[in-house]
């Protein structure tokens, strides 16, 4: 009787195991053709019937991406653009879900709600005429300003939520024990938040990588940052497909890498503020 | 409720002014980098396109107020139209498809199996993905020639299809990657709506004999379903407003038959530098969104309301 | 170490008011338990004098100093929490040191006092640890220790006890006791068990409603309740309280009752609606007195709880014998009648 349960398990867990496999099956198949076709040559990616695994690996294609496209220089800009505008986000958007938190005005947040429904363009036009007229246009600087826009409320809403459950008597006993409002921050609620710090950075990275649509309007030949990079290699038509693949998986493989160490922290910020930037 | 976060900043600015000392500390400072920064990137963006859209201005030209000319030229505008229903259809289809499979998806991973969490992770990639680099291996796949898609169809028997190139399949063509890339989302909402669920019930709901649907249907549905109109609710948002996909694939082609509001309005500020008509046009978009988040939020309070009366 | 005098302190929250104009003075080195029921106002009062929470009138003095308008880190006091509050990311040392590093104490002073403390408290051994890899005893002894290591003025204590078991409680209830002893500093303690304020305080302040309903020492709270809700809420079991009037010289309740009066009355006008009290263990097992039958028999080995029903009147009685009684039984309640205590119904007030 116990064996003949225990069998039923092994039989359901396997089957839901299949079904799950199945479900995500689309997702590897994906990625494995992405990474199929940045290896293949001409030649291979043009062949009938599709050829999943070469005979001869064509690693030039990665190559080629750096060497004919200033690959290199559209690395740095994106990582310039992405790392200054999330850290600048972190540094004014923790103390400020902090403070939200201890106003008890979650409902400023609304605004960051709209922000969030607003279409990404609707911020591009105005502050294009601004960097205009600043002529910061042809410097990174826009970029990095207005990708404020999504890192900054995602910092915001996820330390509001953090910050919320996070016991006030800690800070109390901190300020009875002689901490100035500013050294309990510091000092106790900063070191506690640290998860929920952990879990904005990521996102806010990952959003800001990934932006596109300030990219194609803000960005020239020198300051493209990745996003925009392969979409212009796009463009061009004529070109193989495999260095185009392999310059897609360039740009997205960071963010791949760091979705799958920090997968317990995306999923637990995501299913937390189901926040998306842009 | 809502009147206390108006009331809170003024009496706080009056304990400023006057002087009496605050035990409570003043968190403002913590709050103020983040005010300016938001009022100077995101406040500011919102005023100065409602002006804007009141000013006939082409980049490069003088520009001249002209009230709301812009929007009565938008109302005749047929392109707007097709492009108002090009959205529409390409956001029920991108709510629907991944709120379906999104659901299904976490039905199976609520439940326990080896290797789950590995299987949970990969299956999360998509949405962390850079759009415009799935676009491009997407349309590579989706060539009408040389794409592995036709190949696999062809496996099956069905003939090849034209997908993005073809005028009536591009919009669906486009929900597919949309649907790709998104369904994880919503799964990973409804999952978290699957952990709060109790396990009691279900053990009596054993005990009285009902089978594995209608436990779904009585236990699970309800249970879950604020979950699914917080998932339909930020699905809408984001695939109203999806831009890197399309604009990477098709650029709202072929001829306009995908352009979508989004779209139309990058054409119109950044192609054809019509500033005043691209914010007029920016304006009814944004409106048209909060309309949306509203009337769905308002749906979600009545079915709280009817969720409330049944107990 | 200091006085703490409160002078009509009051709080409202918008509208509603909390705390009603209160007087307490405690001198130097006294052990005060605030006590009363749940929302009574009682961590609102020590927080207003923590400095966590305003004052909406009144002045409190710590020593020679108005304090009520000056931040908590500069009042020189020390709280302990109910939930101890120990920063979960800093071991028990760096707990208890943590006001010393904010005053900027040498780093050999810090150690050496947060020595004294873990010896004091018998957390030489734990230093190491952080709060999550405590017990829920060890963690209470932290905050204490936290609070001693600053030599502060006054120590506030909310509830501190009330996260415990039972045993540990009153083991802990000891050693805080002891603490204060030899260490003498001012305290403000706040509970909802009496029993903790009896055991534990030289001075109680029994609070209801935001107002004061009596302050004194233990005993005299519990010898001379000032009202019905002091004699009420002092003492457990509770003291029993039977509706009635004087009636040819004689306490009698509406069907019937007659209960024995103390000798040292003044006089009363008949007819006036009266409350007798009459606390369960001043009533002895006897073979004459009130008779009534036994409704319920509870034994603890040391002392037998019986209430009876006499008479339609409910009487809760604490035997110090052990007696063969069983339910149903009839049995002969004596009351000592010097112990019992008339209260005006209308006012509440003792008479
Ligand atoms: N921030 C607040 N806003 C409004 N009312 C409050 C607030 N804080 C406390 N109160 C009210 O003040 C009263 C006293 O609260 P307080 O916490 O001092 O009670 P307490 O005596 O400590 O009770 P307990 O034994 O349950 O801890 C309660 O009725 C409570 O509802
Ligand atoms: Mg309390």
């Amino acid at each position: 009787m116990a064996s003949r349960l225990i069998r039923r398990k092994t039989l359901d867990s396997l089957g839901l195991f299949f079904v799950a496999f199945v479900m995500v099956s689309p997702v590897i198949l994906f990625f494995l053709w992405m990474i199929s076709l940045s290896l293949k040559y001409e030649i291979d990616n043009g062949a009938y019937p599709p050829i999943l695994i070469p005979e001869n690996f064509a690693w030039s294609n990665y190559l080629k991406v750096f060497e004919e496209n200033n690959f290199l220089l559209y690395f740095w800009n994106s990582i310039l653009v992405t790392g200054t505008a999330t850290l600048l986000a972190l540094v004014i958007g923790v103390p400020a879900g902090y403070g939200i938190a201890r106003l008890k005005a979650e409902k400023s947040a609304v605004i960051i709600m709209i922000a969030r429904m607003t279409p990404g363009l609707s911020f591009l036009i105005p502050l294009f005429l601004v960097f205009q007229w600043l002529s910061l246009i042809g410097t990174l600087w826009p970029q990095i300003i207005i990708h404020l826009v999504v890192t900054v409320p995602i910092v915001v809403w996820i330390m509001i939520g953090y910050f919320e459950t996070t016991p006030i008597e800690l800070e109390e006993a901190a300020s009875i024990d002689g901490a100035t409002p500013w050294q309990v921050f510091r000092l106790v609620a900063l070191p506690i938040a640290k998860p929920g710090i952990v879990v904005s950075f990521i996102l806010a990275l990952i959003f800001s990588w990934n932006n596109f649509v300030f990219g194609i309007v803000l960005a020239n030949r020198e300051t493209r940052t990745l996003p925009v990079a392969v979409y212009n290699m796009l463009s061009f038509e004529q070109v193989s497909w495999g260095p185009l693949a392999a310059a897609a998986l360039i740009v997205t493989l960071p963010v791949l890498l760091l979705t799958m160490f920090a997968q317990r922290q995306i999923v637990a910020g995501l299913t937390a503020g189901a926040v998306k930037g842009g | 409720m809502a009147s206390v976060s108006i009331d809170n900043p003024m009496t706080d600015a009056e304990q400023i002014g006057s002087k009496p000392p605050r035990l409570v500390p003043n968190y403002w400072p913590f709050v103020l980098p983040a005010l300016l920064v938001v009022s100077a990137v995101i406040v500011f963006p919102w005023l100065f396109t409602l002006w804007m859209s009141l000013n006939s201005w082409t980049l490069g030209q003088p520009r001249t107020f002209i009230g709301f000319a812009n929007y009565v030229r938008l109302v005749q505008d047929m392109r707007f139209w097709e492009s108002l229903w090009h959205t529409t259809t390409y956001t029920a289809l991108s709510v629907v498809l991944p709120l379906f499979f999104g659901t299904l998806a976490a039905l199976v991973f609520d439940a326990k199996f080896p290797f789950r969490g590995f299987l949970r992770g990969v299956f999360v990639m998509p949405m962390m993905a850079t759009p415009v680099a799935v676009a491009l291996v997407w349309t590579m796949m989706f060539h009408p020639q040389l794409g592995v898609l036709n190949y696999l169809l062809s496996l099956v028997g069905i003939g090849p299809q034209e997908w993005i190139y073809n005028q009536s399949a591009v919009i669906p063509s486009l929900v597919i990657v949309e649907t790709w890339q998104w369904t994880p989302l919503v799964m990973l909402i409804v999952l978290g709506g699957l952990a709060a669920v109790p396990r009691e019930p279900y053990e009596s709901a054993e005990i009285d004999g009902a089978n594995a649907w209608q436990k779904f249907r009585y236990l699970t549905m309800p249970m879950i379903a604020p979950f699914l109109m917080i998932a339909v609710i930020i699905r809408s948002i984001d695939a109203i407003k999806s831009f890197d996909i399309i604009y990477a694939m098709t650029q709202g082609g072929p001829g306009t038959a995908s352009e979508t509001i989004n779209i139309y309005l990058y054409n119109t500020a950044f192609a054809y530098y019509d500033i005043g008509y691209g914010s007029a046009m920016a304006v009814v978009f944004f409106l048209i969104i909060i309309a949306l988040s509203f009337v769905l939020l308002m749906v979600r309070q009545r079915a709280n309301w009817s969720d409330m009366e049944d107990r | 170490m200091a006085t703490v005098n409160i002078q009509n302190i009051q709080k409202n929250y918008g509208a509603v008011k909390v705390i009603h104009g209160i007087d307490i003075d405690i001198s130097d080195g006294e052990f005060v338990a605030l006590v009363g029921p749940s929302g009574c106002g009682k961590s609102t009062l020590l927080r207003m004098i923590a400095g966590l929470e305003e004052v909406s009138g009144g002045e409190i003095r710590i020593g020679p100093r108005e304090v009520s308008h000056i931040p908590a880190r500069d009042r020189d006091i020390a709280m302990v929490f109910q939930n101890y509050a120990l920063y979960p990311h800093m071991t028990v040392e760096e707990n208890m040191g943590f006001a010393l590093k904010l005053k900027k104490a040498d780093v050999a002073e810090i150690k050496s006092k947060v020595g004294r403390a873990a010896a004091i408290l018998g957390l030489e051994k734990l230093l190491d640890r952080y709060p999550k890899q405590l017990s829920g005893g060890q963690r209470q002894r932290v905050a204490m220790g936290r609070a001693i290591v600053r030599d502060p003025a006054v120590f506030l204590f909310d509830e501190p006890l009330s996260n415990l078991d039972a045993k540990l409680r009153v083991q802990m209830r000891g050693e805080i006791k002891t603490m204060h002893q030899r260490i003498g500093t001012t305290t403000i303690y706040v509970t909802h068990d009496q029993v903790e304020a009896m055991t534990m305080a030289d001075k109680i302040v029994v609070l209801h409603d935001g107002h004061i309903e009596q302050i004194g020492a233990p005993l005299d709270l519990y010898d001379r309740p000032a009202n019905i809700f002091v004699a009420g809420f002092i003492g457990s079991p509770a003291m029993n309280f039977i509706d009635g009037r004087i009636e040819e010289g004689a306490f009698r309740t509406s069907k019937g009752l007659i209960l024995p009066l103390p000798q040292t009355l003044p006089s009363i006008p008949g007819g006036r609606d009266l409350v007798y009290g009459i606390r369960p263990e001043h009533i002895r097992a006897s073979t004459q007195g009130i008779e009534g039958r036994a409704i319920l028999v509870e034994g603890t080995g040391s002392e037998l709880f019986v209430r009876l029903d006499a008479k339609g009147e409910d009487i809760a009685c604490l035997f110090r014998e052990r007696l063969d009684i069983g339910f149903g039984d009839t049995v002969f309640a004596e009351i000592d009648p010097t112990k019992a205590h008339l209260f005006d119904k209308q006012t509440g007030r003792r008479i």
